[in-house]
């Protein structure tokens, strides 16, 4: 059959695909720590019709050999790990990370999920907690005569206390960071988790090293460019439309032949 | 049964073909770094007795388009774009490969990686990044960055091996990379090539060109099927006109 129809069918699906991206990143650019998605496309294998150098009768040969691409491939997304806009909001359990880190959350399971996404509650336990209620790694309490709360940059979380004079120090803030973040699965509710591509987490205390520092009473904001997203919405869509009227004409093309022989 | 026919097939067979080089370039329109092929046909006398009228369609080797496709900002330090001529070399089944589409990133090994390859140093060597707290890729390939150890010293990792082959000496290979048209097994590093680090090249499909290529050659497949239906009823009116009564 056609191969054209087939080629035209590859098109549109990569384009369906990035468009259901586009439209996520749009969806979610209000999410705190939000990581956009790129999609990544590749060109499908190519078919090898005729070998350079084959003989095309007794004495000649074809100068050059022919190849047909076969459409065009869906590799995966890539999650862009580029720093978000900073929020500023005063609250004193919100925290940023600035820099490669990530926050460790407790699962229900007893697994370490990764998140970005500093917008911590107390629940009624005195226990930091993300938006889901899932406790931080390494649980910090925060005792119920608690006046004021403090998160240094190096992750010292501290708290005034009714009645005395001097901070009380209650538990340190431990980042993890990946040599490879764009490999970590993102499973929803702002969460990471380590996978084989991602490599194995290594914890450390934050400002050493390459974890980055923590800013009490900021949040990352999504780093979803709109602008950038609106323009790749309309390139995608007149890509598809452009695939779709290849598929048409490949069709007309079969129903000519069937018309008129 | 005239030969007509055959020629008329020949036509409609490139047509075919050539449509579906087309539609993979429109397929590949958003394909970061791809270069555009071009399709082309050769006349090619058949022999035979009567008149060396008979002449069928031959497609012939498919080269890819140069020209630059457009330097989009993309920010991740990770990215490259070539400015002006050049390909990057990554490593694809044991062999050197080239190619324009620079997303690169690092894998749990800490290897550079395009894709699932493994991108190439100037010695042909894999290019393994220690942790860093930023990293960057200079105009002429040079991959630097500040350890996670050592304070705000750079460290100079590697450098990229850019190639500047002669364009009309490349094919694309079965994975849709660039392997030279001779069997060489490499190609020599070129250290004129510059990278513009957070950028990558869009495609250098032109739509407009091949959605008119598309319709033109859609229009010219009728007109061969058309021919052979003057084939068909040609033969059939020979047929008539020498049927007994």
């Amino acid at each position: 059959m056609q191969g054209t129809l087939f080629v035209s069918q590859t098109g549109l699906t990569a384009q369906d695909a990035k468009m259901t991206a586009i439209s996520n990143n749009l969806a979610n650019v209000n999410t705190i720590a939000f990581k956009k998605d790129r999609m990544v496309f590749n060109d499908l294998f190519y078919q090898k019709q005729f070998q350079a150098g084959a003989q095309m009768d007794s004495q000649n040969q074809r100068p050059n050999g022919l190849q047909i691409g076969t459409g065009v491939q869906v590799i995966g997304t890539q999650k862009m790990f580029v720093q978000g806009t900073a929020l500023t909001t005063g609250a004193e359990t919100d925290a940023s990370i600035i820099g490669k880190g990530f926050f460790q959350i407790e699962m229900p399971d007893g697994t370490t999920a990764y998140s970005r996404d500093g917008q911590f509650h107390v629940n009624s336990d005195g226990m930091l907690v993300n938006a889901s209620g899932l406790p931080l790694i390494p649980q910090i309490t925060i005792p119920e005569n608690a006046t004021g709360i403090s998160i240094g940059t190096d992750g010292t979380v501290s708290a005034v206390v009714a009645g005395s004079a001097e901070p009380e120090e209650l538990g340190n803030i431990m980042l993890a960071s990946f040599i490879n973040p764009g490999g970590l699965e993102p499973i929803g509710g702002n969460l990471f988790i380590e996978t084989q591509g991602s490599g194995a987490p290594n914890e450390g205390v934050p400002g050493e090293d390459y974890f980055g520092i923590i800013k009490q009473g900021t949040l990352e904001g999504a780093n979803v460019n709109v602008a950038q997203e609106m323009v790749d919405m309309i390139a995608t869509q007149r890509a598809y439309e452009m695939n779709a009227k290849v598929m048409t004409a490949a069709d007309e093309m079969l129903q000519t032949l069937n018309r008129m022989l | 049964m005239d030969k007509l026919i055959y020629t008329a097939m020949s036509g409609a067979n490139r047509s075919m073909l050539s449509q579906q080089v087309h539609a993979n370039n429109l397929a590949n329109v958003n394909t970061t770094g791809f270069r555009a092929d071009y399709e082309r046909a050769h006349s090619y006398a058949v022999g035979g007795d009567g008149f060396s009228t008979r002449h069928i369609a031959v497609p012939m080797g498919v080269g890819s388009k140069f020209s630059p496709g457009v330097l989009e900002h993309t920010g991740n330090e990770l990215d490259v774009g070539i400015r002006g001529e050049g390909l990057l070399a990554v490593q694809v089944n044991g062999q050197e490969r080239y190619t324009r589409a620079g997303s690169m990133h690092i894998d749990e090994q800490g290897i550079l990686m395009l894709g699932q390859f493994p991108v190439l140093d100037m010695d042909g060597q894999q290019i393994e990044i220690p942790d860093y707290r930023s990293i960057s890729i200079t105009e002429q390939g040079r991959v630097s960055v500040v350890p996670d150890s050592g304070g705000e010293v750079l460290l100079e990792v590697a450098t990229l091996k850019r190639v500047k082959p002669e364009t009309a000496n490349l094919v694309k290979d079965a994975e849709g990379f660039f392997r030279p048209r001779t069997a060489a097994a490499s190609l020599p590093a070129d250290d004129t090539v510059a990278v513009a680090s957070g950028f990558l090249e869009a495609s250098n499909v032109n739509p407009v060109e091949e959605m008119v290529a598309i319709l033109t050659t859609s229009r010219q497949f009728e007109l061969q099927v058309k021919m052979m239906k003057t084939a068909e009823e040609l033969s059939q009116a020979s047929t008539r006109l020498i049927r007994p009564a």
